[in-house]
């Protein structure tokens, strides 16, 4: 009985060791299995796979098949896969790691990146517009220092 | 012949009949589609619109009526090539922008240029919105939809749901509408609670004219920039652009005449059709469209104070001082808007005419609310 208990603790205990750790989704995002844990806590997980980028993106666009408002952002070394909808989870970045796996970051839904995009975006409106007053001025200006040359000119030719 | 089989035969005529496959919702339905045409017949607001959208809402919801599905042989019926054509395919709110680039003067813009701040300014509701959508319960792309209309833009608004949330056109597109229509009622309470009469006195220097070669040089540069910095909405921009050089240029009057005349008008009349279709009892019946209904109320009012607030901000930087009741013009709605600045300046100094200076916020708020919408597009695309 006492062997039983005890290795139920140790079970218990490697169990709870991040790097031992296993769960079949974070948030609702699935992980994919054989995953080793580096950090976790109530808003990210992040976790080593074996498995190379392009085979851990095949699990998540295979498993993530039915959402309607997912988006993938192909980067040069990694792939952001969002979430446009209602979900717990914002985002999956699948990273390659140097021994030729991947790394992957599981980030909650979280008001500071709405709100930051939208102030970000809302400042974009003013640069598009302060860049269209830019253009307009240059243009303004060369144009009418092309029709005060012309004006100089037949003013010129008239004398 | 028996009489049951007299009967059957009766009874199959009755079962093709709406009759026998009556819903109580669709009543509601009527209710909402006599609003808007009393709206637009009786208190004349956005008439070619609301006219031909409430007959939409009113067709469509009866039984059976083979208007916006498909035949059993998969045709599409008569309302649904409209609206896929049109809407789906996005290309009525850009032929729409092509009419009204054909219509617009750019002068007052182009002479004051400084105001295409205030347009920008204006959008403040828009993002505000945004939020209190997504608190509520909406998906990002919703939220977006939702936001947009206090743009006062309808083509705007149409192209960006249509685009992000189709199953919300509907709604989006009266609420829009409805509140552009509403400027007058909304908008003058605002003006008032956010400036002093200091500041609605405030008189502006004439606008300087603008010559034939800057009003030409203007859409090129315009789409030029738009392009670089916000593609995604190109096809809305660049058709305004069009429609704009085409007036401008003088070379091509008689496509200027049908841009801004009969083409505007006839894909007006298919937009105000389609929209008003999409609206039918299962789809409309719901807290949403209410929600956003009570939504773009305050999404408007927050965009005019943004609008406001922007003229005051620049005024502590300006030697010339801008009047504060032009602010409100930056939520597009033209020109409405721009003669809700007129007849509050007017109301507290008879000489003091704000139009012109009105309307450069209020063509830059057309671009504004288009950026903005860009803005989203490359959010979510």
């Amino acid at each position: 009985m006492k062997k039983i208990i005890l290795l139920t603790l140790i079970v218990c205990w490697l169990g709870s060791m991040p790097g031992w750790s296993r769960a079949d989704d974070f948030l609702g995002a699935p992980v994919i299995p054989g995953g080793k844990i580096i950090d976790k806590s109530k808003k990210r997980l992040e976790f080593n796979s074996e498995k190379t980028h392009d085979q851990v993106l095949q699990f998540y666009k295979e498993a993530l098949a039915q959402l309607t408002d997912i988006k993938y952002r192909d980067w040069s070394d990694s792939t952001y896969i969002e979430d446009d909808g209602n979900l717990k989870w914002h985002s999956i970045t699948i990273s390659k790691n140097d021994a030729g796996g991947a790394v992957v970051i599981i980030m909650k839904d979280n008001w500071t990146w709405i709100i930051g995009t939208l102030v970000l975006r809302y400042i974009g409106v003013f640069v598009v517009l302060l860049c269209l007053l830019l253009g307009m001025s240059v243009s303004g200006a060369i144009i009418s220092r092309s029709v005060k040359k012309m004006e100089g000119k037949e003013t010129a030719a008239k004398a | 012949m028996t009489a049951n089989e007299i009967l059957d035969m009766l009874r199959g005529i009755l079962y093709t009949t709406g009759i026998f496959n009556f819903q109580w919702n669709i009543i509601v339905m009527w209710g909402v589609a006599s609003f808007f045409i009393y709206l637009a017949i009786a208190k004349k607001y956005e008439p070619l619109l609301l006219l031909p959208i409430g007959f939409g809402i009113f067709v469509v919801n009866f039984p059976l009526v083979p208007l916006m599905g498909q035949t059993a042989e998969g045709q599409d019926h008569l309302l649904q090539i409209f609206y896929h054509y049109g809407l789906q395919w996005e290309v009525i709110p850009c032929v729409i922008f092509l009419g009204l680039g054909a219509m617009t003067d750019f002068g007052p813009l182009i002479a004051n240029p400084k105001t295409l701040l205030v347009g920008a300014g204006a959008q403040l509701g828009v993002f505000i919105t945004f939020t209190g959508t997504v608190l509520a319960g909406f998906t990002l792309k919703e939220a977006a939809s939702v936001g947009i209309i206090g743009g006062a833009d309808g083509p705007t608004t149409i192209y960006l749901t249509q685009h992000l949330a189709p199953q919300l056109l509907g709604p989006n597109a009266l609420a829009a509408y409805s509140y552009m229509a509403m400027v007058p009622l909304i908008q003058p309470a605002i003006m008032r609670w956010m400036t002093n009469p200091q500041e609605r006195k405030i008189r502006m220097r004439q606008l300087r004219p603008v010559s034939r070669k800057e009003k030409i040089l203007f859409p090129l540069v315009t789409a030029g920039i738009i392009a670089l910095l916000v593609p995604s909405v190109m096809p809305l921009m660049g058709m305004f652009m069009l429609g704009n050089l085409m007036k401008e240029s003088g070379v091509v009057g008689r496509l200027t005449e049908t841009a801004q005349g009969a083409l505007m008008n006839i894909v007006t009349i298919f937009l105000g059709v389609s929209v008003g279709a999409t609206m039918h009892a299962d789809n409309f019946l719901s807290w949403k469209p209410l929600f956003i209904f009570g939504l773009g109320l305050i999404d408007f009012a927050v965009c005019t104070i943004g609008g406001i607030v922007t003229v005051k901000i620049m005024n502590l930087f300006l030697k010339e001082k801008i009047n504060p009741l032009i602010g409100s013009a930056g939520v597009s709605a033209v020109p409405m808007a721009a003669r809700v600045s007129q007849l509050q300046g007017l109301r507290y100094d008879k000489t003091n005419h704000l139009l012109m200076h009105a309307m450069g916020p209020n063509l830059a708020g057309v671009i504004g609310s288009a950026a903005a919408a860009g803005m989203f597009i490359a959010m979510f695309d």
